[in-house]
Parts: structure tokens; C-alpha cells; sequence
């Protein structure tokens, strides 16, 4: 139960009216308050009980993050009187509900539909907490409520900001595709048709054997290779827990992650995802063609970074162990360049991994150490710049080391790390050593 | 692992809020917590009453009550009425009753001269001046012995029969008729003086032979055994005397501001209520920890600053402006300094050695660059400048 405002206006309104009347004895005051009392019990017996009000939700499920989800209530009064409610549709906070309250009159065996606005400021599922009914009596005084669970959740998406890149990727894609007109030998190194010779073709590539057979010389055509298998590899360890502005290392790797999936699957290879610190936290495996996109976000969208140290022994026996994860693949591993996570753990475990597959190490530079790289002027500012520069080296030092080990790096910063990747797996393809 | 579907479809609503049963289940248990451990304390005090305390209590088992000696006094037949007050003890008094003044100094005037009407014998222990003055006219306190035991010499019968006893503590002289017992300089410690109508008083100048410890000592139990005799005793144990017969201010309010605090306190009951009762339980969120990536850089910067480690900082800075010119001047990431100095001279047209020096310090001598902070600073910027020369 709850009481009104009003309820304890009256109660105060009660104090005057006592210091008159008390004079006439303990009775009349008595009453008064027995009054109230009795009034207060009253509405509260007359209010419509909040336990019966039914409701039941619709809506939208998932959204991309930075977007708008609408949810419905439909608050059903079953009981005889009308209905006077406060109701209070409770999300998490960073759900961003808006209305939080809302009040509604609701006339016997009738219905209303009121709607909740999501605006989610994090990633992942946000669950519904509960509606809570507080059902007014027809006075005003006093109110019966209840918290009733009616689940839902709206599972936010990773946003992929990046996808404004993917046009300008995928015509560059086109290009080494010989789709693009270009009067090139189609670049690539897998046999792809025959055709006739026309003028201005690589002479090298006449089949001659092909020629012998016809009556035309015919030239053979080459495309990049297709139906390569590449690993997404998401380290979700702590490094990946630092903010590069206001957002996680992981969401910037995620971004990067559905460029190059949405690329490679236009392009005609099989992407597979694995989320990994100590254990597999989350695994997408493509089955042949068809993009794997939509499977990746659902995939990614309730990650969280655990403050745990990541395990590369673990993750490499991960992807070795994987169903045919003997044959060769591209492996992406987006994780940060973090000197002694990486000298410690990873670079032991590498020639099991290289020895099979191409590893390719992206990783999100932050600005931040950039900016503090550059300052200048008070010895403050140049103590930071020191500290940035020693991080920078050790950055320089990892990298050397990985390329040493025949191991692709991609550094840059949260702006280009997607674009960057996206280059660095075209350059690949182009030379053919998917 | 496929993704799970994001949402569950729509399921029936479910009240979550306990119900009037679910309260009441929930709530019984600590409930009868309660009320089984008042119970329990209930049983518990009862018969572990403690007793009154305090100097010459005759009901009090410390050290300075006066327990003992009623017990055994009761035991011997005599009939103890303890009186709190004087009205009462006078009361009580009939003509065979010994009156025990105990605490002289709690009574007042009017309740002295109150008892002064009374019949019957009286023993005043240690009385305060007025209280010579009206219980035993005549006897005045003349001085005062430290020494505990005296002997009797005199013949009053219950001094005689107790012998050496330790009265010591106020002496006492009396009129004419007196007996004196238990004499010391200045006094003596036992005094009866006749107060008419056959009646006497006794005046003893000390509590401890009517104590609880002090009845323990030679001759004491005898003395005060004897005093107090075998036949009606009333023992009056003057309680602290209240003030009283003035009215407080409440009492003088207007019977309508009396009645006030009731409705006030109940509409202040009914404003925490209102404002209380929450709408809904709070919801609870697992938050992301929130760290910033450069952290552990800027970390290092405030210790570098804070321990002013300007050789290390100078020694990175030098170290960043090689990497990043090595790539422009053509060289390989293991290139020594020197080369790097050597190759940035040629570059740039500086003086090679002033290059070296820059580059790592001078060949000998102090290194200006970690001498303080603006050298630290100069450095940085002459960095700065070198590099821009070579764009």
C-alpha cells in the first residue's frame, strides 16, 4: 500500500483543527485521527487491486546502438471500478526508458497501450526489471501497489559505424576482381575461365593447348582466390577493457571485425568469429556462402571485456582445434599491442599458429598517447610526452617482433582502424597469400 | 555458439510483489524470533530482581547495607518494618519500638520534629546537628577519633556485653544523666541521653558495626545486635527528599496545544510514508568497468614528473625521435645512434657533433638535458626542431 500526498495534507490540515478542539477534552481529538484513519482504510479497501491489472508487452526486440526502441504495455483492468493508476515501466538505467512514470485512468474491462522509449547508451541486452501499479482509491488518499514481472529484453547491436566504408572497399575488392573494367590481366593466382584472345591481353596468358582445340586463340582468365576460410579473432581479456575515448578497445575491434566480414563475405570467402580471454565466450561459425553479418552482431552485442588476463595458449589451441582448423586460414586476431601481455604470452605460442595459418594483429592505437607524445612546453607536459614516447617504443618493439615472426600488424587508431584492416586484408588477397 | 533469440516472445504477466500470504510467510519466522526470545528474557528476570542497594539498606547485600544485621536480628525475634519516609515510621511507632534513624541527614526539619513527638526508643546512627538537636536534645558532637576499635567503659548493659567494638568516628558529649560508652578524646563514641516519657536516644557515632563488612568484626555484631534489640524495630531509610508541588511547563499549556503532538506526529508518520514508499524496486545494473587505455601511460608520466626522472624521460624522448626519423633517413630499425646523428647531420647540415650531443648526450661532462627541468624542456624542443628540419 502507499498513501497520497493529499493523505498527508489532511493529516497536517488535522494538527490546527486539534489545537482548537483539543480544549474540549482527549475525545474529539480522538475521533478526529479515527477519522482519518478510517477514511484512509476506506479508499484503500475502494481502490481496484493492483496484483489483478494484467498487462502484456510488444515491440521492438533489437536495435543498433545510438537508435531508438519503442516498446508497448497494454495495462488491462479486469476488475469492476475504474482504474487510477501510476505506473512505472522499470529498465536499467543505461536502458535510457523514457517515460519512467506515467500516469493512466483505465474504465472497467477496458485496455490501454502505453509506450516505452529505449534509447540504450550500452551495448548488449537491456531486460525489462518489472511494472509497478500503484491503483488509487476514489478518494485520492490512499493507493495499493504491486510490482508485477512482465520479461522482455531489447538486445542493443554493436552499431558498425564502419559500414560508411564498405562501398569504397567493396569497388576496390571489384577492381582486383577484373569484374572492375580494367585492361589488366585480372590479378589473383586462381584459374578462372577461358575466353577468347582480344587485343590488348597479356600474351603470357594464351593457353596454348586451349588454342590448339579451337579455331581462335583463346586466353586463360585469372581471378583473386575465393572460398578462402578467415578467422575473426575478438581478445576480450583487459587490454581490451581500456576506453580509447569514451568507448572500449572491444567496441572498436567489433567495428573493425563487421568491416571485414561484411567485405570477405562479398568477396566470396567464409569468415568465422571467435571471442576469446580465458575461454570461448562466443563463436560464430560460417556455413558456405552467404553473409555472416547478422549472426556476428547478434554474436557480439552482450560481449563484455572481463578483467581477466588473456590466455594465448589457450586461444591458439582454441583455433587449432577447431573443426578443420588444420587447414589454412586467415587469422585476425584484434587485441592491443600491449608489450608485456603479448612478449609474455603470445609471441611463445606463435610458430604453432604461423607455421598453418597467416596471423594477422590488428590493433587500436589511442590518440591519447599520441596527443600526449606531442606536448610540449612546461616539464609536466614533456614528462608525458617521455611517458607516451616509452609506450610508443614498446608498441614499435612488439611490432617488429610480430612482423619478425611473418605476422601482419595493423596499428591505427580508432578512427582507421576499420578502413585500415579492410586495406590490409584487400592487399592480402591481392597478392594472393590468402 | 549461436546467438540466442534477443528477446523472449511476449509471456504473461506475473505479480513479482509478495501477496498478504507471501508476507506473512516471510514474516513469521522473525516474528516469532521475537517474541520467543521476550519470552525467554521474561522468564529470565524474573526472580533475578536485584536488590536494593545502598548505605545501611536493610534489604541491601553490599558491602554498606545493612542486611545481615536485620536478618539476624529477625532471626532473634525481633520484628523489623522498614519505613521510607518519616510520616511512616512515625506511624508505625508504638510505644515499645525502637526507631533506627539511619540517614539523619535526608530528613528535614519538620519530619525531625515529627519523630521528636514520637514515642519510643531511638538509635540515631552518626546524626547530623540538627537532628541532635531534635531527636536527642541535649548531646553535642564534640570530636572525632580515627581509630577504629574502643573499649566500652561504662556500664550500660549492651556496650558491656559487646565489649571492644570499632566505634570510632564522631565522639560525643551529653548533659547531664548521660551514659557514655566507648570514650576517646573529645567524647565518647556511644551516648544515651533520657528523652522523657521513659524513652532514650542512642547516638552512635559510626555506621560500621551496622554494616554488612563491619558486622564481621570483633565485638560489632554484639554492639549493634544489642542496640537494635529483639523487640519492634522500625527502620527508617529517609529516601532522598524530592521537590515537588510546582507545576512544569507542559502542564501549563492550553489543553488544545497538549493534544497537538498526537495528529502532528501522525501526520509526520504519514509524510515519511508517503515519501518513503518507493514506486517499484530499485534496478539493479551490472556496470562495465571503466578504465581509460592511456592509463598506465599517464601513470608512468606522473611518476617520471613526481621522482623528476629526467635522465629516463630524456632517454625516451631521444629514443622516439629516432624511430621516427630512421624510416626518412633510409635506415634500419637496428641503426646506432651514432649513424642516426651521423645521417641526420648530413641531412639537416648541423654540426654533427652538436647532432650527437643531442642525440645522446654529450661524450663527456654532465648532460645538460638532465641537469633540470628546462633543460629537459630544451631538449624536447630541440627535437622538435631537428625533426622539422627534416620534412
Amino acid at each position: 500500500m502507499a498513501v497520497t500526498g493529499r493523505a498527508v495534507l489532511a493529516a497536517f490540515a488535522l494538527v490546527p483543527v486539534v489545537v482548537v478542539v483539543g480544549a474540549a477534552g482527549p475525545w474529539p481529538v480522538a475521533a478526529l485521527i479515527a477519522a482519518l484513519v478510517v477514511l484512509i482504510a476506506v479508499d484503500l479497501a475502494l481502490a481496484p487491486s493492483a496484483r489483478a491489472v494484467a498487462f502484456e508487452r510488444s515491440g521492438d526486440t533489437s536495435i543498433r546502438l545510438g537508435e531508438t526502441a519503442t516498446v508497448e504495455l497494454v495495462v488491462a483492468n479486469p476488475a469492476r471500478r475504474v482504474l487510477r493508476a501510476r505506473v512505472r515501466d522499470a529498465w536499467p538505467p543505461s536502458a535510457g526508458a523514457r517515460p519512467r512514470v506515467r500516469d493512466l485512468r483505465v474504465p472497467p474491462g477496458e485496455r490501454r497501450r502505453i509506450g516505452t522509449e529505449l534509447t540504450p547508451q550500452r551495448r548488449g541486452d537491456h531486460v525489462a526489471a518489472g511494472v509497478t501499479v500503484r491503483s488509487t482509491g476514489p478518494l485520492g488518499l490512499a493507493a495499493r501497489q504491486c510490482t508485477h514481472t512482465v520479461p522482455w529484453a531489447v538486445r542493443a547491436l554493436p552499431p558498425f559505424h564502419s559500414r560508411r566504408h564498405l562501398p569504397g572497399k567493396l569497388s576496390r575488392l571489384r577492381e582486383l576482381d577484373g569484374r572492375h573494367s580494367a585492361l589488366v590481366r585480372g590479378q589473383g593466382s586462381e584459374f578462372d575461365s577461358l575466353r577468347e584472345y582480344v587485343p590488348g591481353d597479356d600474351v603470357r596468358s594464351i593457353d596454348w593447348r586451349a588454342t590448339a582445340r579451337r579455331e581462335n586463340v583463346v586466353v586463360r582468365t585469372w581471378r583473386p582466390e575465393r572460398d578462402r576460410r578467415i578467422l575473426i579473432v575478438l581478445d576480450t581479456g583487459r587490454t581490451s577493457a581500456g576506453r580509447v575515448g569514451d568507448v572500449p578497445r572491444l567496441d572498436h575491434a567489433m567495428d573493425a571485425a563487421l568491416l571485414l566480414a561484411a567485405l570477405a563475405a562479398k568477396a566470396g570467402d567464409r569468415v568465422d568469429l571467435l571471442a576469446y580471454d580465458r575461454r570461448v565466450r562466443a563463436q560464430v561459425r560460417g556455413h558456405g556462402r552467404g553473409s555472416r553479418v547478422p549472426a556476428f552482431v547478434q554474436a557480439m552485442a552482450p560481449l563484455e571485456a572481463e578483467l581477466v588476463e588473456s590466455d594465448p595458449a589457450g586461444l591458439v589451441a582454441a583455433i587449432l582445434g577447431e573443426r578443420g582448423g588444420r587447414t589454412r586460414r586467415l587469422v585476425v586476431l584484434l587485441t592491443d599491442l600491449d608489450p608485456a601481455a603479448l612478449e609474455e604470452g603470445l609471441l611463445p605460442v606463435l610458430p604453432a599458429l604461423t607455421s598453418r595459418h597467416l596471423l594477422l594483429v590488428a590493433a587500436v592505437g589511442d590518440p591519447r598517447v599520441a596527443e600526449m607524445a606531442a606536448g610540449r612546453g612546461t616539464a609536466r607536459a614533456v614528462y608525458a610526452a617521455a611517458a607516451a614516447e616509452r609506450t610508443l617504443a614498446g608498441r614499435r618493439r612488439v611490432t617488429a617482433e610480430l612482423r619478425r615472426h611473418g605476422v601482419e600488424v595493423v596499428d591505427a587508431g580508432p578512427e582507421h582502424i576499420a578502413p585500415a584492416l579492410a586495406d590490409a586484408y584487400i592487399a592480402l588477397k591481392a597478392q594472393g597469400r590468402l | 555458439m549461436t546467438a540466442p533469440a534477443a528477446a523472449p516472445a511476449s509471456a504473461a504477466s506475473a505479480p513479482s510483489s509478495p501477496g498478504p500470504r507471501a508476507l506473512w510467510r516471510r514474516a513469521r519466522g522473525p516474528v516469532a524470533l521475537v517474541l520467543a526470545l521476550t519470552a525467554l528474557a521474561v522468564v529470565v528476570s524474573i526472580g533475578t530482581e536485584r536488590p536494593p542497594e545502598g548505605v545501611l539498606e536493610p534489604e541491601g547485600p553490599n558491602p554498606e547495607g545493612a542486611r545481615a544485621l536485620v536478618a539476624i536480628a529477625e532471626d532473634r525475634g525481633a520484628d523489623v518494618t522498614v519505613a521510607r519516609d518519616a510520616a511512616t515510621a512515625a506511624d508505625a511507632l508504638t510505644g515499645d519500638a525502637v526507631l533506627v534513624v539511619a540517614l539523619p541527614h535526608r530528613l528535614t526539619r519538620a519530619e525531625l520534629d515529627r519523630l521528636a513527638e514520637a514515642p519510643g526508643d531511638r538509635l540515631l546512627v552518626r546524626p547530623t546537628g540538627p537532628a541532635l538537636e531534635a531527636l536527642a536534645p541535649g548531646v553535642r558532637m564534640t570530636g572525632r577519633v580515627d581509630d577504629g576499635a574502643l573499649d566500652p567503659r561504662c556500664d550500660l548493659p549492651e556496650a558491656a556485653a559487646a565489649g571492644t567494638a570499632a566505634t570510632g568516628g564522631e565522639l560525643y558529649t551529653g548533659p547531664d544523666g548521660t551514659t557514655a560508652c566507648y570514650p576517646a578524646d573529645g567524647g565518647a563514641a556511644l551516648v544515651r541521653v533520657p528523652v522523657g516519657g521513659g524513652a532514650t536516644a542512642t547516638v552512635l557515632g559510626t555506621r560500621d558495626p551496622l554494616t554488612n563488612t563491619g558486622l564481621a568484626a570483633p565485638g560489632n555484631a554484639a554492639l549493634a545486635l544489642n542496640l537494635v534489640g529483639t523487640g519492634d524495630v522500625v527502620w527508617l531509610l529517609p529516601d532522598v527528599p524530592a521537590e515537588g508541588g510546582r507545576a512544569t511547563i507542559w502542564e501549563l499549556l492550553p489543553a488544545g496545544l497538549r493534544a497537538a503532538p498526537a495528529p502532528l506526529a501522525a501526520a509526520l508518520l504519514l509524510l515519511a510514508f508517503w515519501q518513503g514508499r518507493r514506486l517499484g524496486p530499485l534496478v539493479t545494473e551490472r556496470l562495465p568497468v571503466v578504465v581509460r587505455a592511456a592509463e598506465t601511460t599517464e601513470g608512468r608520466a606522473a611518476l617520471y614528473a613526481a621522482r623528476r626522472a629526467r635522465d629516463r624521460a630524456a632517454a625516451a624522448l631521444r629514443e622516439g625521435f629516432s624511430a621516427r626519423v630512421r624510416p626518412a633517413l633510409g635506415l634500419g630499425p637496428d641503426a646506432p645512434p651514432d649513424t642516426v646523428a651521423a645521417a641526420v647531420a648530413d641531412r639537416t647540415g648541423a654540426d654533427p657533433a652538436r647532432v650527437r650531443a643531442l642525440l645522446s648526450g654529450p661524450p663527456d661532462g654532465p648532460d645538460p638535458a638532465t641537469a633540470d627541468d628546462a633543460g629537459l624542456v630544451r631538449l624536447a624542443d630541440d627535437l622538435d626542431r631537428l625533426d622539422g628540419l627534416l620534412r
